[in-house]
């Protein structure tokens, strides 16, 4: 087997390990064993997502996702999905800021199949790219925007607080969704260049994880994607740097139907891969991750003026990561009145910083959150493809844990005091408008029914 | 390089490779035991499972609840984790969350469902921790007050969404009005407004003992003295016996008829179809599973092979079966139906496309192609489906609530592989009579009424939003 380079497994934290390999046409592949169940996650990333776009064609990169589950030269139609649910496999794709990747987790012994199927629209797809297929996945995203953003309360808030973020032109401005005007305006020549310029072995990593063989899934890696030539049209995606803080506060006011007032606001905070982003991750579980979070105490147990209030972390490796704030108010509750405990809660954090109990439990949340992400081996493939991508390093994965554990409460009070600042945020602010607000008593209900969220 | 004279297909081709030999799996047996108050326990050791799930259900069912307080077994399942006799709401949510732990409990018509998640590192303090939330909950009226006005606060978010929204509708119009099963599962604001602390504290001394209730324990035990846990945590729950309950009869009104509730503007319809189905314990459930996969089970199933990927009217609309209640005796019911969401204009297209992918099925019955890939799919998925801890621990302890076997998961796989296509044809086609949905649309009623009047698919009301 003519493989480039191949390293040796090292110690990885609860015992995984992972080897990595590269094929002679440039295709990185990552393989970790595990036994314990009959199954095989196989994943794919390319590396490309919404920043590689260009003005006027947002929602490209997602809009390209869906057509790869259109057939290529030796699948037709929907026989790729077809082909690995029939083989007891699931399966998907998704695209972001910053990746696109695919997934088929495998009963073991229908392994090959996947990496066939991988290998066939990596190599041929556009052999059966057609205007049908564009015309009908077109619509299939335009309802997919429509059920997820358009039709939802608050559904658009992502994206106007991104574009709120990130400046006009920068890569980060617009989300993967794209807008209803360029996803009418992309044609078949561009989803072929676009193809032509990102789907290439050499702009991918592949991962194996889970009850496998390393050398014979290797010899099937070779035998499927080894013959596949790689190219090098792809030009580096626009440079995403920012300025560490945005220096003022940046504001807009949305007047929609929706139910309760809302205050949201997104933080410029460091970029992931780095000390700094593991110690704002812990900052944001204290002051806002979980019930025992200091927002969460402050105004929903006692202030009692949110129904709902919490920090999340979008971590982004090639912009600032963004610290996302979301505060549902309760009954009559005006934002200002939310707005200034938010702020007062942290500054005092910046002030004082986490307490050792904050540290202990914050540090617990995460660590359980990152076992979750590896026990399955879906979850396992994804995560030696993320760092393998984004950091060059899929052995990172391993150790993501550690890190974690090892910030200390002197970093989460720095990067807090550095960052989560008034002047260093965007914020939305939301005033439901008309409603008749006595539509009928109030009631909800629920099912369990599945929406189609498959691509 | 994007040479547009470059041959589309460059590499060597293989052909399909052939399956290699599928390794055996099945669906874990669990070991059942009780412990000396009562307790039934379920646990399941799953070699890696770091993280450990704990599922507790509790007799409680919601056609429990008291006149006129819909909603209180929903305000005690979440009360459950604010506090106790020896520690305030935020002391227990400190604690639990400083063992790395997630405590989630809601209420549904089979009963209230406690789940623990935790890494085996942490499974005694965790355990400890719900043990107390179950034996000595505080109740503290500021605490319930606040939980209820939470509550209220949160219902005007659920009516805004179209999927809460419909199916709120759909329960309205199927179930008749004395059934609890027709009303919201957590309660109007009325209901809810009328809840205090009294109210959850009788509720949870009617219906939350050890004798009635069941712990599932499932993940990577192989370094816990299982024993000794449970004895220290869960065994010093005490409680009197408990009775068994009848589970009430459940009928339905599934008369074929469409019900708009107007949201004027809305750029999409959610709809949700749907009629009254049999009990679990039904003969018919395996097949009727397999038919509904074929139906709308995925992407590549009928509904979406047409309303998707010919047509480009949605996202995805799926099928399914859905337990609302189960008796050993066969008296419970399910929900069968079909939602998804259709881009406005096309909303009378849509649901004429989809009858017509049910009069079809109906006349042609499924082919033997459809059946082999479903079959194929449900059962492979299986060592999948339950890779984690969680799953399993979710799926044994639906059994439980369901009267089921501890092997039903189990048997349902070889139910599945014996199946026909003459069977699974029947079932669904019974399962979706066009003439018997009642049809629940959330969208804007001035652009979608004349067009689904004109399909003819039953009698139009339109309700406001």
């Amino acid at each position: 087997m003519p493989m480039g380079h191949t390293a040796t497994a090292q110690a990885g934290s609860g015992g995984l390990t992972a080897t990595e390999h590269r094929l002679a046409n440039g295709l990185r592949v990552v393989l970790s064993e595990d036994h314990l169940t009959p199954v095989a996650a196989v994943c794919l990333w390319y590396d490309v997502g919404s920043r590689h776009e260009v003005k006027g064609r947002t929602g490209l990169a997602h809009l390209f996702e869906h057509l790869m589950f259109q057939g290529s030269k030796q699948v037709s139609g929907n026989g790729h999905f077809e082909l690995v649910q029939g083989a007891g496999g699931s399966l998907n794709g998704t695209t972001s800021f910053e990746r696109t990747n695919y997934f088929e987790t495998m009963p073991t012994h229908q392994l090959e199949l996947a990496l066939w199927l991988e290998a066939d629209r990596m190599g041929s797809l556009l052999a059966a790219l057609d205007e049908e297929s564009m015309e009908n996945q077109r619509d299939v995203v335009k309802n997919e925007r429509r059920q997820r953003y358009d039709n939802v309360p608050y559904g658009t808030a992502f994206e106007r607080l991104t574009a709120l973020s990130y400046p006009e032109g920068h890569p980060y401005h617009h989300t993967p969704i794209g807008s209803m005007a360029d996803l009418d305006a992309a044609t078949l020549d561009d989803a072929r260049a676009f193809f032509r310029t990102y789907y290439a072995p050499n702009n991918a990593v592949l991962s194996v994880v889970g009850d496998i063989d390393s050398a014979r899934t290797l010899a099937w890696i070779e035998k499927y994607f080894g013959s596949i030539s790689s190219h090098d049209g792809k030009q580096p995606p626009r440079d995403g740097s920012l300025p560490e803080n945005i220096g003022r506060e940046l504001r807009e006011v949305i007047e929609e139907e929706v139910p309760a007032r809302a205050l949201m606001a997104a933080y410029r905070l460091p970029h992931d891969g780095t000390r700094e982003c593991d110690a704002v991750d812990i900052a944001l579980t204290i002051l806002g991750g979980g019930e025992s979070s200091r927002l969460h105490n402050r105004l929903v147990r006692r202030d009692q003026t949110a129904v709902a209030a919490g920090f999340g972390l979008l971590r982004l490796a090639g912009a600032p990561s963004l610290g996302w704030l979301d505060v549902k108010t309760s009954g009559g509750v005006e934002v200002p009145q939310i707005e200034s405990a938010v702020d007062e809660e942290l500054a005092r954090f910046a002030e004082e910083g986490p307490t050792p109990e904050e540290m202990e439990r914050a540090q617990a949340q995460l660590e359980r959150e990152w076992l979750d992400r590896l026990s399955t081996v879906a979850g396992r493939a994804d995560e030696l493809c993320r760092y393998a991508v984004l950091f060059g390093d899929p052995q990172l994965a391993l150790t993501a844990v550690d890190r974690v554990l090892g910030v200390t409460a002197d970093e989460v009070r720095a990067i807090a005091k550095a960052r989560l600042r008034p002047d260093n945020r965007a914020v939305l602010v939301y005033e439901p408008v008309s409603a008749d607000p006595q539509a009928e008593s109030a009631q909800d209900d629920q099912t369990d029914a599945e929406d189609g969220a498959d691509q | 390089m994007t040479d547009a004279a470059e041959p589309l297909t460059t590499m060597e081709f293989h052909p399909q490779p052939q399956p290699g030999e599928a390794q055996p799996w099945a669906f874990p047996a669990p070991d059942r035991g009780t412990l000396p108050n009562g307790l039934t326990v379920l646990r399941c050791h799953r070699p890696g499972q770091q993280v450990v799930a704990v599922e507790v259900s509790l007799d409680a069912p919601l056609d429990t609840e008291p006149e006129g307080l819909d909603g209180v077994a929903t305000i005690m399942a979440r009360a459950l984790s604010e506090g106790t006799d020896k520690r305030s709401a935020e002391e227990f949510a400190a604690e639990l969350e400083r063992c790395g732990a997630t405590l989630d409990a809601h209420a549904d018509h089979a009963g209230v469902r406690v789940s623990l998640e935790v890494p085996v590192s942490r499974l005694l303090k965790a355990l400890g921790l719900l043990a107390e939330a179950l034996r000595a909950p505080a109740f503290a009226d500021s605490e319930i007050e606040r939980l209820v006005r939470n509550r209220l606060d949160e219902i005007p978010h659920e009516m805004a969404n179209p999927g809460r929204r419909a199916a709120k509708e759909l329960y309205k119009q199927l179930f008749p009005a004395e059934l609890r099963i027709s009303r919201p599962r957590l309660g109007t604001e009325e209901t809810v407004s009328r809840i205090d602390s009294a109210a959850v504290r009788a509720f949870f001394e009617a219906h939350v003992r050890p004798a009635t209730a069941t712990a599932v324990v499932v993940g990577d035990l192989a370094g816990v003295d299982v024993d000794a846990v449970l004895a220290e945590t869960l065994g010093d729950w005490s409680g009197d016996s408990g009775a068994p309950r009848p589970v009430p009869a459940i009928s339905g009104d599934d008369s074929g008829r469409v019900v708009i509730v107007d949201r004027p503007g809305a750029v999409q319809t959610q709809l949700l179809i749907g009629r009254v189905g049999a009990d679990r314990h039904d003969r018919v459930w395996p097949a009727q599973v397999l038919g509904t996969y074929c139906l709308g089970g995925t992407l590549t199933s009928r509904l979406d092979r047409v309303l998707r990927e010919e047509k480009g009217y949605t996202y995805g609309v799926r099928a399914f079966g859905q337990v609302l209640r189960s008796a050993a005796d066969g008296a419970g019911a399910s929900l069968l139906g079909i939602s998804g969401s259709v881009d406005t204009p096309n909303t009378g297209p849509a649901l004429d496309d989809l009858w017509k992918v049910l009069r079809t099925l109906a006349a042609d019955g499924l082919t033997d192609a459809e059946r082999d890939v479903a079959v194929q799919n449900l059962v492979g998925v299986a060592p999948l489906k339950y890779e984690t801890a969680a799953s399993v621990a979710g799926t044994l302890a639906d059994q439980v609530e369901q009267h089921l076997p501890d092997d039903y998961q189990a048997q349902l796989y070889v139910r599945l592989a014996e199946t026909g296509t003459v069977e699974a044809t029947a079932a669904v086609v019974n399962a979706f009579p066009e003439g018997r949905l009642v049809t629940v649309l959330v969208g804007d009623a001035a652009q979608i009424e004349e067009p689904v009047r004109a399909l003819g698919i039953g009698e139009v009301t339109v309700v406001s939003g």
